[in-house]
C-alpha cells in the first residue's frame, strides 16, 4: 500500500498497484511492497489465532480501536495540521448515541451504529464552525473544552445517559461466548480500519487532500491562491468527527459499559494524537503503527505496574520525546537514519531541487530499467 | 431563592472568582509572553497543593508556610523550562507542539503524584476547617477567606511588579510586540524565561490556597483545566486585567447558577462563556488583541 | 524502492514484536493440582474515589485468607489472593477480571469495591460462568442486570438499609418527628439507592423534602450544596455518600454552622477514617452498617479476634463484607468439593442458589437474582463513639434525638 509520501504530481511512476500504474506494473518494488502489505495483513488476521488466551484477545481488540481512533483523528489533524486534544468527544457521542440508540429505542445494533456517526456529524457542525473559527491555541482550547462540557452534560442529564452510573449497551451477538465476542470484534474494528486506510488514501490523492495540505503549510497562503479554506477545513473535521464516532460506537457495542468519565477523556484523546504523532502524521499507516506501539505498551505497563500510575508517567515521557525530538515521527525518522538521502518529504514544500532531480533520474533509472528488462533490479542512483 | 441564600451564594462566588484570578493570571501570562498555551499549569497547582498537604502532614505546621519554599521552587522551574524545553521547539509549530509538551508535563506530572501519594483523596484537616465567620448575615469560611485573602495579595503584587518595575515594562511590551521589544534593546527571551518563572509562581500561591479548603487528588487537574481556559479566553488571551475580570464575573455566575442548576450543570457556564466568545468576539471581552491570530 | 521493503519490514517486525511481548508476558498460574494453592482472584479500588472502602475491603480478604489457611486451607489446599487495583474506574475492572480470569487463570474470583464497579465486572465473569461474590454491589440495580452468577454478601440492599431508621422516625410522636428533610446525593447507584429510600419513605409519610441535590462522584466543592441545605433550614439531612464526599459536605455544613436535629450519610461514617477527617466533629451523626464487632453470630467472635491481632483494631462494615465474601465462598467450595474454572462454577452456584450460609453478619440466604433476605443496623456517633442505636431489641445505646450540635 502507498503513504501519503507518494502523492506527488512530479514526473515520478505511479507508485501503487492499486492504482495501476502505467508502467512496470511488476517490477521488484511493487512485488517487495506487495507482498510486505499481504505479511502485514496476514499478521493482522492471523492475531486471533495466535492469541495464547482471550485476555491477549481482549488487548488486542483494544489496540485495534486505537489504531481506528487514531486513524481517525488523523483525517483532522494529519492533513490540515489543527490538533485537536479533544477526538475523545466525537468517540463518546458516538458510543452514547450508539448505546442510546440501541438500548432505549431498540433498534438492530449495527443499524444504530452507523446512524449514531451520522447524528454526531450533525451535531458537530455548529461546533466545528466556531471551533475553526480560530486557530492554533484557540483551536486546542476549544477541542478540550468540547470534550469537558459533554462530561458534564453526560453526568448530569442523568434521565437520558444514565448519568454517573453510566449505560448499559446491549449485547449484538448475545450467543457467543466471551473469547467469541472478542474475535468478532477484532475482525470488525480492523474491517473499520481498512475503510478508513482506503478513504484515507482516495482523499490523499484527490484535489481536496491537495487543499487540506496546502491548509496545512500555510492557511493564509492557500486562501490567497483561493482554496476555500473555511469549508475544506470543515470537512475534513466533520470527516474526522464521524470516523472517530463509529470507532466510537463500536466501542460501545464490543465493551457494552459506558462510563462518563472514560467516555469523555482528555486522556483518550491525548493518546490518539500520541499515537499518530508517533507514527508520523503524514503517513497512511503512521497512525496505525503508532497504535500498535503504544496500545502494545499502555496495555503491557497496565498488566505489569498496573498499581501504579507509572503508565501516565510513560506516556508523558514518550509524547515528549516525540515532541521535541521527532515531531514528524518514526517513519520519517527511521527513513532519515537509514537514509541519507531519498525524497520522501511528503510536503510540496519540503522537497528541495536536489531531491527533485534525484528523483527524476531515479524515474529515468527505472524507466531505463524497465525498457531493458521488466524483472531486472533497479538501478538507483 | 431566598434573598439570604443569594447573597450567601453571591459571596461564595466573589471568593471563588478571586482564586479564578490569580491561577488564570498565570495562564494568560504565558500566552501573553511566549504564545504558549500551558495546559500543565493546573497540574502544578495540585502539585502545589500536595507539597502544602504533605509539608502539614509532616510537620504539623501551617499548610501557607510551605510557600516559603514553593514559590522559589516553582519560579526557578518555570524558568528551567521555559529555557530548556519551550524554547526548543520550531518557532512555526510552536503554539501546537507546546501545548503537546505541556500536555505530557501535566500527564508526567499527574503519574508522578499518583505514584508517590497513590491516587487516595487527601484533604488538610486544619484546626479551623469548619470555623466560620459572619459577614451581613453570610456565613464565610475562614479557610476560604484566607485562600481569597492570598489571592488578592498575589494579584496586588503582580499588579505592581507589571506596573511599576523595568522588568514588568520590558514584560509588558515583549507581550505587546516581541519584535518592537527587541529592537528597542529588551532581551525578550530572558524577559520571557522569568514572564514564565512568574507564572508558575502563581501556580504555587494558588494550590497552596486550594489545598486549605478541598479534597485532592492527582487527576483533579483536569477539573481545573476548562474553567481556566474559559476564563483566558473570555477575558482576551494575553490580558492580565481581561482574565481578572472575566474570572471575576464568571466565578460569581458559577456560583449563582449552582442554587437553580446544581453544580454540574453550573459548571458548564465556562464552556457556554467560552463558545460565545469565540462566536461573537474572538479577541475576548475584556481586552486583548492577540486571540485571532492564535 | 528498497525504502517501501524497509518500512513493511518495520511495520512487520513491530506487529509481531508486539505480539511476542504480549505472549511473553502471558502464562497463568494454570491447573489445579491437589498440592497447588486455590488462587482467588480480586479487582479492588486501592486508589482513586472508593480507595478507602476499597482498602478496608482488602484488609477484610487478607484476614480471611490468613483465618482460612491457619486452619488447614480450603479442600486441604492453601489460599493466595490475587489482588489488582482497578482505581476506581469501570474500564480498569473489566480489564482487571477479564486478566484474573483468562491471563492469570484464577480458580475462583471474588467481587470488588462499590457497585458502579460491581455491575461490568459481574458481567465478565458471568460470561466466563464464573461464580461471583460481592461485598459491595448493594444498588437494585445490580440485581435488575439478569446476572445469574451474582450473589451480595450482606445483610441487605442498599434501599433498606434505612429501614429502621424510617420505621423508627414514623413511630415518633407528631412534636417530635422531624418536618423538613434534606437529600443531597452522590451519583452512583448505591449511594443514590441508600438515601433515596430513605427519602422515599419519608416522603410517602408525609416529610417535606426542601432540597434534592445530585453530584457528580468527582465533586470536590461541596460550599453550593451546603448553602442550600442550610438556606433551607431543614431539619434532617440524608448523604447518600461515599466517603470523601460525605467528609467534604459535613465540613462544608458546618462551615455554614448548620445544626440538624438528624443527620444520617451512608458508607463514610463506618469508616475508622472518618472522625480523624473530619476533626472528631462527628456528634450524633447516623450511618446504616451492615455489621457490628460485638455481635454475637458464632463465626465473630473469632474473626474480630483474628483481625484485630492482624491490624490492631477491630474490624469495620467493608472489612466485615469482604471477610462475608469468603465466608460465603467457602462454605460453597467445602460443601461442593471443588475450586476451578469449569463446570465446578455453576456447581457452586448452583449450591449457594438453595443453602443458608452462616457469616460473620449472620445467616445469609438469597432470592433467585442474588438479594440478601436480611436487614441493616443503624449507627450512631455518641460522645466519639460509635454505638448500635437501632432497631431497638439490638441497640447498645439509645437513639439520640435531637442530635447535639456539631
Amino acid at each position: 500500500m502507498p503513504s501519503a509520501s507518494d502523492t506527488r504530481r512530479a514526473p515520478a511512476p505511479a507508485q501503487d498497484a492499486a492504482a495501476g500504474p502505467p508502467r512496470g506494473p511488476l517490477s521488484t518494488g511493487n512485488v517487495v511492497r506487495g507482498a510486505a502489505f499481504l505479511v502485514a495483513a496476514a499478521l493482522i488476521l492471523l492475531f486471533p489465532a495466535l492469541a495464547p488466551n482471550p485476555f491477549i484477545l481482549f488487548s488486542g481488540v483494544i489496540v485495534a480501536s486505537y489504531a481506528c481512533t487514531a486513524t481517525a483523528w488523523n483525517f483532522m489533524g494529519g492533513f490540515t495540521g489543527y490538533i485537536s486534544l479533544g477526538h475523545a468527544a466525537f468517540f463518546g457521542l458516538g458510543a452514547y448515541a450508539t448505546g442510546l440508540l440501541t438500548g432505549d429505542l431498540d433498534w438492530p445494533p449495527f443499524v444504530a451504529w452507523f446512524v449514531a456517526g451520522l447524528i454526531v456529524v450533525v451535531l458537530c457542525v455548529p461546533v466545528g464552525i466556531a471551533a475553526l473559527r480560530v486557530r492554533g491555541a484557540s483551536f486546542v482550547i476549544v477541542s478540550i473544552a468540547f470534550v469537558l462540557i459533554l462530561l458534564l452534560v453526560a453526568q448530569a442529564w442523568a434521565d437520558l445517559t444514565g448519568g454517573s452510573n453510566g449505560l448499559v449497551v446491549p449485547r449484538p451477538f448475545p450467543d457467543l461466548s466471551r473469547p467469541e465476542h472478542h474475535r468478532a470484534f477484532y475482525f470488525l474494528f480492523v474491517a473499520l480500519l481498512a475503510v478508513m486506510l482506503l478513504v484515507w488514501w482516495a482523499i490523499d490523492r484527490s484535489r481536496f487532500g491537495a487543499g487540506l495540505k496546502a491548509i496545512r503549510e500555510d492557511e493564509d497562503k492557500a486562501q490567497a491562491l483561493g482554496v476555500p479554506t473555511r469549508d475544506y477545513k470543515l470537512v475534513a473535521y466533520l470527516v474526522s468527527a464521524f470516523f472517530t464516532a463509529l470507532a466510537g460506537g463500536m466501542y460501545a457495542l464490543w465493551f457494552g459499559d459506558l462510563d462518563p468519565i472514560f467516555q469523555f477523556s482528555i486522556l483518550l484523546g491525548s493518546y490518539m494524537v500520541l499515537m499518530a504523532l508517533l507514527g508520523g502524521v503524514r503517513h497512511l499507516f503512521g497512525p496505525l503503527l503508532g497504535a500498535v506501539i503504544v496500545g502494545s505498551a499502555l496495555e503491557f505497563f497496565k498488566l505489569e505496574f498496573g498499581d501504579t500510575q507509572l503508565h501516565l508517567v510513560a506516556a508523558a515521557v514518550l509524547l515528549g520525546i516525540v515532541v521535541l525530538f521527532m515531531p514528524d515521527g518514526i517513519i520519517p525518522a527511521a527513513r532519515d537514519l537509514a537514509r541519507r538521502f531519498g525524497p520522501q518529504g511528503t510536503s510540496i514544500r519540503e522537497m528541495t531541487a536536489a531531491e527533485l532531480l534525484e528523483r527524476n533520474r531515479a524515474a529515468a533509472a527505472r524507466t531505463q530499467a524497465d525498457a531493458d528488462a521488466p524483472q531486472s533490479k533497479e538501478d538507483r542512483p | 431563592m431566598s434573598g439570604s441564600l443569594l447573597f450567601q451564594s453571591l459571596v461564595l462566588g466573589v471568593l471563588l472568582g478571586g482564586l479564578y484570578a490569580l491561577l488564570a493570571a498565570g495562564l494568560t501570562l504565558y500566552f501573553g509572553v511566549m504564545r504558549v498555551v500551558m495546559i500543565a499549569h493546573s497540574a502544578f497547582l495540585i502539585l502545589a497543593a500536595y507539597l502544602a498537604w504533605y509539608f502539614n502532614k509532616e510537620t504539623g505546621l501551617d499548610p501557607l508556610l510551605s510557600l516559603v519554599v514553593t514559590v522559589p521552587l516553582f519560579f526557578a522551574a518555570g524558568v528551567v523550562m521555559q529555557r530548556l524545553l519551550i524554547t526548543r521547539l520550531r518557532p512555526a509549530t510552536l503554539t501546537m507542539m507546546s501545548v503537546l509538551l505541556t500536555f505530557a508535563i501535566a500527564l508526567f506530572i499527574e503519574g508522578m503524584l499518583g505514584f508517590v501519594f497513590t491516587g487516595t483523596q487527601r484533604r488538610i484537616n486544619l484546626s479551623y476547617s469548619g470555623s466560620d465567620i459572619e459577614f451581613f448575615g453570610a456565613q464565610i469560611a475562614v479557610v476560604k477567606l484566607v485562600a481569597f485573602g492570598l489571592a488578592a495579595v498575589s494579584l496586588a503584587l503582580l499588579y505592581v511588579l507589571l506596573k511599576k518595575s523595568r522588568f514588568g515594562q520590558a514584560l509588558r511590551a515583549t507581550i505587546q510586540h516581541p519584535q518592537a521589544a527587541q529592537l528597542v534593546g529588551v532581551r525578550t527571551d530572558r524577559v520571557a524565561g522569568l514572564g514564565f518563572g512568574i507564572g508558575l509562581a502563581t501556580a504555587a500561591v494558588g494550590g497552596t490556597a486550594l489545598s486549605l479548603d478541598a479534597t485532592i487528588y492527582p487527576s483533579l487537574h483536569w477539573h481545573w483545566v476548562g474553567p481556566l481556559m474559559a476564563i483566558i479566553v473570555v477575558g482576551g488571551l494575553g490580558s492580565i486585567p481581561g482574565t481578572a475580570i472575566a474570572a471575576m464575573v464568571l466565578g460569581i455566575g458559577q456560583s449563582l447558577l449552582q442554587v437553580e442548576l446544581g453544580t454540574t450543570w453550573a459548571q458548564t457556564l465556562f464552556y457556554i462563556a467560552l463558545f460565545v466568545t469565540l462566536m461573537v468576539r474572538p479577541q475576548g471581552f475584556f481586552g486583548g488583541r492577540l486571540a485571532q491570530r492564535f | 524502492m528498497s525504502q517501501w521493503k524497509r518500512r513493511a519490514t518495520a511495520l512487520a517486525a513491530t506487529l509481531s514484536a508486539s505480539a511476542l511481548l504480549l505472549t511473553a508476558c502471558s502464562g497463568g498460574s494454570g491447573g489445579g493440582g491437589p498440592d497447588d494453592p486455590i488462587v482467588i482472584g480480586v479487582s479492588l479500588p486501592l486508589t482513586g474515589d472508593f480507595s478507602e472502602p476499597g482498602k478496608g475491603v482488602q484488609r477484610g480478604y487478607e484476614a480471611w485468607v490468613s483465618a482460612v489457611n491457619e486452619n488447614g486451607g480450603l479442600l486441604g489446599r492453601e489460599v493466595e489472593l490475587r489482588v489488582l487495583d482497578d482505581q476506581s474506574s469501570a474500564d480498569r475492572v473489566v480489564q482487571d477480571y477479564e486478566a484474573l480470569i483468562a491471563h492469570y487463570e484464577v480458580d475462583l474470583v471474588f467481587g470488588p469495591f462499590s457497585t458502579r464497579l460491581v455491575v461490568p465486572s459481574a458481567r465478565v465473569a458471568e460470561e466466563y460462568g464464573m461464580l461471583f461474590v460481592e461485598p459491595a454491589g448493594a444498588a437494585e440495580a445490580v440485581f435488575e442486570q439478569g446476572f445469574e452468577n451474582l450473589f451480595y454478601a450482606a445483610p441487605a440492599i442498599a434501599q433498606d438499609h434505612y429501614a429502621h431508621l424510617a420505621d423508627h422516625i414514623l413511630s415518633l410522636p407528631e412534636g417530635q418527628r422531624p418536618r423538613t428533610v434534606a437529600v443531597a446525593s452522590m451519583d452512583d447507584p448505591f449511594a443514590q439507592g441508600t438515601a433515596h429510600g430513605l427519602r422515599d419513605r419519608l416522603a410517602e409519610a408525609g416529610l417535606e423534602i426542601v432540597v434534592d441535590e445530585t453530584y457528580p462522584p468527582n465533586t470536590t466543592d461541596f460550599a453550593g450544596i451546603a448553602a442550600k441545605i442550610d438556606d433551607s433550614g431543614a431539619d434532617m439531612v440524608i448523604g447518600g455518600t461515599q466517603y470523601q464526599d460525605a467528609v467534604n459536605l459535613i465540613v462544608a455544613l458546618q462551615q455554614l454552622n448548620y445544626q440538624p436535629q438528624i443527620a444520617a450519610f451512608s458508607t463514610a461514617p463506618t469508616n475508622p477514617e472518618f472522625p480523624v477527617a473530619i476533626g472528631d466533629r462527628t456528634e450524633g451523626i447516623i450511618a446504616p452498617t451492615g455489621y457490628t464487632p460485638d455481635a454475637d453470630w458464632p463465626s465473630n467472635v473469632a474473626f474480630v479476634e483474628h483481625y484485630t491481632e492482624m491490624f490492631g483494631g477491630p474490624p469495620a462494615e467493608d472489612e466485615a463484607n469482604a471477610y462475608t465474601t469468603g465466608q460465603v465462598v467457602a462454605a460453597a467450595v467445602e460443601a461442593v468439593g471443588c475450586a476451578e474454572q469449569g463446570e465446578c462454577q455453576q456447581r457452586l452456584v448452583d449450591w449457594l442458589r438453595d443453602n443458608e450460609v452462616d457469616t460473620v453478619v449472620g445467616p445469609l440466604s438469597w432470592d433467585d437474582k442474588g438479594r440478601p433476605q436480611s436487614a441493616h443496623l443503624i449507627q450512631q456517633y455518641v460522645d466519639g463513639e460509635v454505638s448500635i442505636v437501632l432497631p431497638e431489641d439490638t441497640a447498645e445505646a439509645p437513639f439520640v434525638h435531637p442530635k447535639p450540635e456539631w
